[in-house]
């Protein structure tokens, strides 16, 4: 059964797109992951814009991350008061991003820096996953030999020194307001030239850069992502009028059933083996994307709307 | 002869003006199955017939019918290999090309008009104008005005990239059987509109071919217009754009919503 996306106008089976929500849904509920650098390249793939693949998949992950966010902020497993300063980061980042999206749009040149930017990321956080749980099996398999002495006292490191310290209670940190707001921006401007959350990113870097406790590490993300991405889609229907409500809706119901499934499943599964297989997910995606770079095209022209003026 | 040619650029002119008088000059009159075309969200690709009639038709005469698209300016730009990486380059923008350009004929195009006629009034694939002014300007040559191309022979691969993208999505297409010749000269033609057709205003345009020349036509209009939901949507969204944004979030938030309630009471 076709269905006629308004805002995309391309006709698309339905039943195409409610499986892709529920399997990617699927795969976010199972790994935790939100699942937005899967789901735009496989709308792109399937014909959508790249400007409305981008625009609308924000407008989906507003829906994922709400629900996630929701039940950390039930079990107050949030720092708030970071969560508002990569916010603020993040809002920036987010109308930087979308001034950028159209400008590289304007050039011709979007889908290639889409495209960068994906096999860049997802090459680089699926090799560092894949590596580290591979270790960690083979760390669990031998646990019993050797117990690394980990060192309590952390090193005083460049990031320290930076100024307008402030505590961060739910953290249990005393930081520069300085990094938080970077790395917000930073995944802000992303998020939108790539159509993800960048959960993705922002994890690893609270994790490694800002040494945050993992309890708190999710849930602040998840508050994040859901107030840049509520911006990106707001900025993007208001700019670029490039968000489909209708193509929304469908990954969403898709997503919001897939999730819910994938997450009863994870819990079956270890958490190594788990983290394996999402790399290699990764990985997969990011070798097809540099195939495509590369591989010679069907067709070596590009047929583009001209440049409006104006904007 | 002469006198013939003469009434036929008459005719051109006038675009069967029924005030040209001759009794036995040849009339095209053409309408369509319908005139607007509904995009809903079931829409998969639309067929419509275009009939007619002609009149003074004679034995050897063709019809042909070329159904035009809105036309919309187009930057085509090459993939070249930088660094291993395939990198759009080179853009050439053309100016009003159809968004869609279909030509149906009783028989091949190249045996109904000549090379010249088919190329004046853009009937063909290979004879559609499509125009790049920034790489174009035209001279005089042999006292005849001619369109000369800057970048050689790169403008006719643009050209036919232009072509080959368009047919893939069968926005472009060209049958030599699309015609048929009802009793009476009476006629009728299916026009295919894909599941990509855009919307716009169309025109179909009916040509009648004796000896190689257009002697008469007939001008139909088309509307392709989205209706229902699809319109409703697409109009919130260009002219309440902050308003669509928010309410987009909102049912995203009610969703997200919804599930974290069902989930969290199992």
């Amino acid at each position: 059964m076709q269905i006629y996306l308004p805002i995309a106008e391309i006709s698309v089976n339905i039943f195409i797109l409610l499986g892709l929500g529920t399997g990617i849904g699927f795969l976010s509920g199972m790994f935790g992951v939100g699942g937005g650098f899967l789901m735009t390249p496989l709308l792109i793939f399937i014909g959508v814009p790249p400007a409305v693949a981008v625009s609308t998949e924000a407008n989906q992950i507003v829906a994922s991350s709400a629900s996630g966010a929701i039940a950390h902020w039930r079990r107050r497993t949030l720092d708030i008061k970071m969560g508002v300063l990569l916010l603020i980061g993040g809002s920036a980042g987010s109308i930087a991003g979308v001034q950028l999206f159209a400008f590289l749009r304007s050039l011709g040149q979007i889908d290639l820096i889409i495209s960068l930017c994906y096999v860049g990321f997802l090459g680089i956080i699926g090799g560092l996953m894949a590596i580290e749980s591979v270790g960690a099996i083979i760390k669990r398999n031998r646990s019993a030999h050797s117990a690394q002495p980990v060192s309590k006292r952390r090193k005083r490191r460049m990031i320290d020194r930076l100024p307008f310290k402030t505590r961060f209670p739910a953290s249990g940190l005393y930081l520069s307001v300085i990094p938080p707001v970077v790395i917000g921006f930073f995944v802000g401007t992303l998020a939108a030239i790539m159509g993800v959350g960048g959960g993705f990113i922002m994890v690893p870097a609270m994790i490694y850069v800002l040494r945050m406790p993992t309890n708190v590490v999710v849930g602040t993300s998840l508050f994040q992502i859901l107030f840049v991405t509520a911006l990106t889609t707001f900025l993007q229907a208001t700019q670029n009028q490039t968000v489909d409500i209708v193509l929304a809706l469908l990954l969403i119901v898709g997503g919001v059933v897939g999730a819910q499934i994938g997450a009863r499943v994870g819990r079956h599964v270890k958490a190594e083996e788990l983290r394996i297989a999402l790399a290699l997910m990764v990985l997969v995606v990011c070798a097809k994307l540099g195939w495509d770079l590369v591989a010679t095209p069907s067709d070596l022209f590009a047929i583009l709307p001209a440049r409006e003026g104006g904007h | 002869m002469i006198a013939e040619l003469a009434a036929a650029a008459l005719m051109l002119q006038g675009q069967a003006d029924p005030v040209t008088g001759a009794d036995n000059a040849p009339r095209v009159v053409a309408a369509l199955s319908q005139e607007v075309v509904e995009i809903r969200s079931d829409f998969a690709g639309a067929e419509i017939i275009l009939f007619g009639a002609v009149t003074g038709m004679e034995e050897d005469d063709d019809l042909v019918v070329v159904v035009r698209g809105p036309a919309h300016d187009l930057r085509v730009m090459r993939k070249e290999r930088t660094f291993g990486i395939w990198i759009n380059r080179a853009p050439v923008r053309f100016e009003n090309v159809p968004s869609y350009y279909s030509v149906a004929s009783t028989r091949p195009l190249q045996e109904v008009g000549a090379f010249s006629a088919l190329r004046r009034e853009g009937i063909g694939l290979q004879h559609l104008r499509l125009v790049a002014p920034d790489t174009e300007h035209t001279e005089v040559r042999l006292g005849v005005e001619v369109t000369v191309s800057e970048i050689g022979e790169e403008a006719a691969e643009y050209r036919d990239a232009i072509s080959r993208d368009r047919r893939r999505d069968r926005l472009f297409a060209e049958t030599t059987s699309g015609v048929t010749m009802l009793e009476g000269g009476l006629f009728r033609a299916n026009v295919a509109l894909p599941p990509a057709t855009p919307v716009g205003d169309y025109t179909a345009d009916v040509y009648l071919f004796r000896d190689g020349r257009p002697v008469a036509s007939g001008t139909v209009e088309l509307g392709v217009r989205k209706a229902g939901l699809e319109r409703i949507i697409y109009n919130f969204a260009h002219d309440y754009a902050w308003l669509y944004g928010l309410v987009a979030i909102a049912l995203a938030l009610l969703f997200g919503w919804g599930a974290a309630a069902i989930f969290s009471r199992r």
